[in-house]
């Protein structure tokens, strides 16, 4: 088993010679509902989130003011994009 | 099975149902077997009465949650972003379908994996996909279901699925006291059940469970393994010779109040079977917080040995949570107790849990094998009724009022059947 980094919640590892997984890097941050890896960055002029969505493979980078606007986001706001219609299922 | 209903050489005419099966000195063995009786039970107690779910020291951090069994609804218990405790029945009202799978997790919303219904942790419904089928967002009265009632002492989280009823203080009465000492042995003044429960199957009725918790008269018999390998002074508090009382604290519950016995040997932590230098930390923490004779007070007369009906056993160092799956099954969860400025004695309150309550535990073990066997025994026709008089020759009243019996009499079962019956014949809603 060839470990890669521990998340919080969860370690990532495939089979050694295995060529056919995708092996998600960075640390897991996980529960029943989601399974997201969250890692840092640092290809662009500054470092950057990079969030990825385990169960689809969508990635999405996150800077530092984007991080600094969730950390801001008014629970009403956060409660709204919890809705499963709100983007990603809006029909 | 036996009969349903008992010969009429055996009972009086007239009555309730309960009348004739539940006599002062005994009571049917259909009570035990009967699958009528059994849902008349979920109905009467199990869905109305206050009922033991879990401890708010399972859920630290907002947004945790457990899951827990409240007779047969699957419970979960959360904590909001505020910090207030619910517990939600674990059910979407979309298709009924099972909302958390796992034990345990943090999350602020639970998303159903079949049609991705998402409803905050207070059971709020947040949303649905495509809501174009709905006429738009926020257009459905729903959430997930709701304990009615959800109520706490110390930390020990009670639900009642009825709407109205006693309250949680009403309902404990005497046995809050009991509680309070348990708490009380913390310099903290708090406990947690956060060791983590092991869950033991076991196919016996649940009232053979809540009646053997605080009978005094099996523990030399049945137990005698453990305190022989142990040399555990315990048993010898359960016999003629004891000092020790059998308690009936009203309301179902009832206590082996050992104090008499440990007020005599006047030796602080005897009850913990050790003594005050191999748990200096903890002495001088008792001291500190309470002064010397309050302290050693608290540590001579030790934890409770109460049994707060239906479903809550404190068993000096243990919690049990009983929960029934059938009849003739239930599910039995303990946890060892964890005091909050415990030092020295936590780890060892898991040590000797494991081993008396454990998967290889003596003590359990030993219980269970009787309660199966008290099952497999109630199924025979003959006699039809298990005896609950002993101790009726020579039972008292105590100085606060509550009858008192000697450290092996069925005082405590009397009271638990009086209680039981009043509810059974109350009328159904």
């Amino acid at each position: 088993m060839t470990r890669h980094e521990e998340g919080p919640h969860h370690e990532v590892g495939l089979e050694e010679g295995a060529d056919d997984v995708v092996v998600p890097q960075g640390r897991v941050v996980e529960s029943e509902f989601a399974s997201i890896a969250v890692r840092l960055d640092r290809e662009g002029n500054s470092v950057r989130l990079r969030v990825e969505d385990l169960r689809t493979g969508r990635v999405r980078h996150l800077d530092a003011l984007e991080l600094e606007s969730i950390v801001w986001l008014g629970e009403g706001h956060l409660t709204q994009l919890l809705d499963p219609s709100h983007e990603r299922w809006r029909g | 099975m036996t009969a349903v209903v008992p010969s009429a050489s055996e009972v009086e005419e007239g009555g309730s149902r309960y009348d004739r099966l539940i006599q002062p000195a005994r009571v049917h063995g259909t009570l035990y077997t009967d699958p009528s009786i059994y849902a008349e039970e979920l109905r009467k107690i199990w869905h109305r009465t206050w009922v033991f779910v879990g401890h708010e020291s399972e859920v630290p951090q907002p947004n945790d949650y457990v899951r827990k069994q409240l007779a047969d609804q699957d419970v979960v218990m959360t904590r909001d972003k505020d910090g207030e405790v619910h517990l939600l029945i674990n059910r979407c009202a979309h298709r009924g379908l099972q909302v958390c799978d796992d034990q345990a997790g943090n999350s602020s919303s639970f998303r159903c994996p079949y049609h991705g219904w998402t409803y905050r942790n207070t059971g709020e419904l947040l949303g649905y996909p495509y809501n174009k089928g709905y006429g738009g967002k926020n257009q459905l009265p729903l959430g997930m279901g709701k304990v009615a009632r959800v109520d706490s002492y110390q930390g020990f989280v009670f639900g009642s699925l009825a709407e109205d009823g006693p309250s949680l203080d009403e309902h404990l009465g005497a046995a809050k006291g009991e509680i309070d000492r348990l708490v009380g042995l913390s310099p903290e003044g708090r406990v947690a059940l956060d060791a983590g429960w092991l869950r033991h199957r076991t196919r016996a009725n649940w009232k053979f469970l809540a009646e053997n918790e605080t009978d005094g008269y099996h523990p030399q018999f049945v137990h005698g393994s453990i305190f022989g390998v142990t040399g555990s002074p315990i048993g010898a508090l359960y016999s003629d010779n004891s000092t020790a009382v059998t308690r009936n604290l009203g309301d179902g519950h009832s206590e082996n109040d050992l104090r008499p016995e440990f007020r005599e040997f006047a030796e602080p932590m005897r009850w913990f079977g050790t003594t005050p230098d191999r748990v200096p930390s903890y002495v001088q923490a008792m001291k500190d917080a309470f002064g010397e004779d309050e302290a050693n007070r608290r540590m001579i007369e030790g934890a409770p040995h109460v049994m707060i009906f239906p479903n809550l056993f404190i068993a000096e160092i243990q919690v049990f949570n009983i929960q029934p799956v059938g009849v003739g099954e239930c599910v039995q969860y303990s946890t060892a107790v964890q005091i909050d400025g415990g030092h020295e004695l936590n780890q060892r309150m898991v040590s000797q849990s494991i081993g008396s309550v454990g998967p290889a535990g003596m003590l359990l073990a030993d219980d269970t094998e009787m309660y199966e066997r008290n099952q497999r025994g109630v199924a025979m026709a003959d006699p039809e009724w298990l005896d609950v008089r002993r101790g009726l020759v020579r039972e008292s009243v105590d100085a606060d009022g509550f009858t008192i019996g000697a450290a092996t009499d069925e005082t405590g079962m009397r009271g638990f059947w009086n209680h039981y019956k009043s509810l059974m014949e109350a009328e159904d809603r």
